[in-house]
């Protein structure tokens, strides 16, 4: 049609259809993708909730062959606390390399060095720094062979480039102009960072971490290297300690079905820790003053 | 030239390179509270053969200025003239920026403030800054944006609240904020924003204030009404303003100065610079002939 000698053409039906096409293969990576998520949460649902009872979070593993196969609670309790640990060492640590990186360091070639070394931490598998701590700290028999605290630093080294990558671009997101209102009223560096650059990104500094945290809580091999699990509940850190992935590893090697079915129950509390920890750290970033 | 008793402790104290942190002089903290209502002599700045570069870029090329005390001066000129870097040298916010560096003089009356050893956090107490944007602390709320000045340079202030409450007062905030001290300072409009931070910058009892084109986010009311607050202040401090807005120099500066491609090309009473201009350049940017 013409009006005025103005012509608005019509899309040609290739173009249409190679559009129908695209759209469908997204969506079809989508649901080929959205599969095996669905049955991964599926059979752990399945298979997991038949494990857990009662007795699941108040007995421990006994890891006999014959008898009960007791709960869970060592390897449930074991996994907190190395977390724990694992937590207190690396996101302080973490924390202020990043604030070297953006208030100090900035655009130097050193910064840009550690930069790029947090990038290669980041792809390490964490098999390898297991192994680094079993060369470095068990094999040398630092208070005793295998205990819980070496798995904690195992633990440390992998969440230390997820720590400070993350509060590296949290605490670029906070305005220069907020550092700049501090540094013209006369206020210390260290206290611009104390007062107005921390407070300011706090909520992602926080999300950052529990991330950091979710993902040391399912690794297996660093602690397989450093503490190897004992079945006994303990809360020392200086002994070996059981750990929920470890004691899912050990669980999935047995030949008895209802010690394999407490793997299963153990991985449904795992994923549920997981999914908490996701959630929190969702609703303390939904609360951030940086947008 | 200066009676007040604190600022010659403060002069000898720079001249040492000490902090004159007024944690070791509760007297002098307590007899600025007593000063705070009346008239007061304030002290000039004089500049002497300022370079600035950022990087290899020379911004100001060896420029003389004389800010003279209680008076307001405006610095005007085209965008990239070098009037908001003159102004940032002369707190030494200047070289917070990578790469820029400051050579020359600058001086509060006699006191070279670029002198070495001089604790930078005393320049900046002594020479308060408002920016372009108010920013206020997001994590603050009003009463706290206003205090920080006071805590973030570590000031022990016995009569805190009522500093603040007088700062609120002087800059005609007081009696739209006073039932909501406790809220966060980012919830205040626009205008009452930057007379937020104009009163963050008078809590400290600086001497000079320096405002970085304050009024170029606001609208015509909340201008007028920080216009109004600049020649109040000017009893009590030294002001010297950046302006794009030349009606606004016209209004609120005793006298201007006219900066072009990073030198001062004329710096006279204002009402000579835009009735009878000496240099042509002067003459064609006053006229809206270029710029």
């Amino acid at each position: 049609m013409s009006v005025n000698g103005l012509v608005l053409p019509e899309v040609s039906a290739r173009r249409r259809r190679t559009d129908r096409i695209m759209r469908g293969l997204l969506l079809a990576a989508t649901i080929v993708a959205l599969v095996p998520l669905v049955l991964v949460i599926y059979y752990l649902l399945k298979q997991g909730l038949s494990a857990i009872n009662g007795s699941f979070f108040t007995q421990d593993p006994t890891g006999s062959f014959f008898g009960g196969v007791g709960g869970a609670r060592s390897a449930i309790l074991g996994s907190l606390e190395i977390v724990l640990l694992a937590t207190v060492i690396s996101v302080p640590i973490g924390i202020g390399v990043a604030l070297y990186l953006t208030e100090y360091g900035q655009s130097s070639r050193f910064a840009d060095v550690i930069r790029y070394f947090v990038d290669v931490m980041t792809g390490v598998p964490s098999i390898v720094f297991g192994l680094f701590i079993y060369i470095t700290l068990v094999l040398a028999h630092l208070g005793g062979n295998f205990t819980a605290w070496k798995g904690s630093v195992a633990l440390a080294l992998l969440m230390l480039p997820i720590v400070i990558r993350s509060a590296e671009v949290v605490l670029l997101l906070v305005p220069a102009s907020l550092r700049e209102a501090a540094l013209a009223l006369g206020a210390p560096r260290w206290r611009v960072i104390t007062r107005v650059v921390l407070p300011t990104s706090a909520s992602g500094l926080v999300t950052g971490s529990l991330l950091a945290v979710a993902r040391a809580m399912g690794e297996t091999a660093p602690l397989l290297f450093t503490t190897a699990g004992a079945a006994g509940l303990t809360f020392s850190l200086s002994q070996q300690m059981n750990a929920m992935p470890v004691q899912i590893y050990n669980d999935i090697l047995s030949p008895r079905q209802v010690v394999v079915s407490q793997a299963w129950g153990l991985g449904l509390i795992l994923v549920l820790i997981v999914l908490i920890l996701n959630l929190i750290a969702r609703a303390v970033s939904r609360r951030s003053r940086l947008g | 030239m200066n009676p007040p008793d604190t600022t010659s402790k403060e002069r000898k104290d720079m001249s040492t390179g000490r902090d004159p942190s007024p944690r070791a002089e509760p007297a002098a903290d307590a007899s600025e509270a007593t000063i705070s209502v009346e008239r007061r002599r304030g002290h000039g700045v004089n500049v002497n053969g300022l370079n600035a570069y950022y990087g290899k870029q020379h911004a100001v090329k060896n420029v003389d200025i004389a800010f003279p005390a209680n008076e307001v001066t405006a610095i005007i000129g085209p965008s990239g003239s070098g009037k908001s870097t003159v102004v940032r040298c002369v707190n030494r916010m200047h070289e917070e920026i990578p790469g820029a560096r400051a050579e020359g003089r600058v001086a509060l009356d006699e006191l070279d403030v670029y002198a070495p050893g001089v604790d930078l956090t005393a320049v900046r107490r002594m020479i308060g800054m408002v920016f372009q944007k108010p920013n206020p602390f997001p994590t603050m709320s009003i009463f706290e944006n206003v205090a920080a000045g006071l805590r973030l340079t570590g000031t022990k202030s016995d009569n805190l609240r009522e500093r603040v409450h007088r700062s609120l007062r002087a800059v005609g905030l007081w009696g739209e904020v006073k039932n909501r001290l406790n809220e966060p300072g980012i919830g205040l409009s626009g205008g009452q924003q930057q007379r937020l931070c104009i009163a963050r910058a008078v809590a400290i009892e600086p001497e000079v204030i320096l405002m970085d084109e304050p009024c170029s986010a606001l609208d015509p009311i909340a201008t007028l009404r920080v216009e109004e607050l600049i020649d109040e202040l000017k009893s009590r401090y030294t002001i010297v303003i950046v302006t794009h807005n030349m009606q606004q120099a016209a209004r609120v500066a005793d006298s201007t100065v006219f900066m072009l491609d990073g030198e001062v090309i004329e710096h006279a009473p204002t009402n000579e610079i835009f009735t009878r201009p000496k240099d042509e350049r002067t003459e064609r940017y006053v006229t809206g002939k270029f710029g």
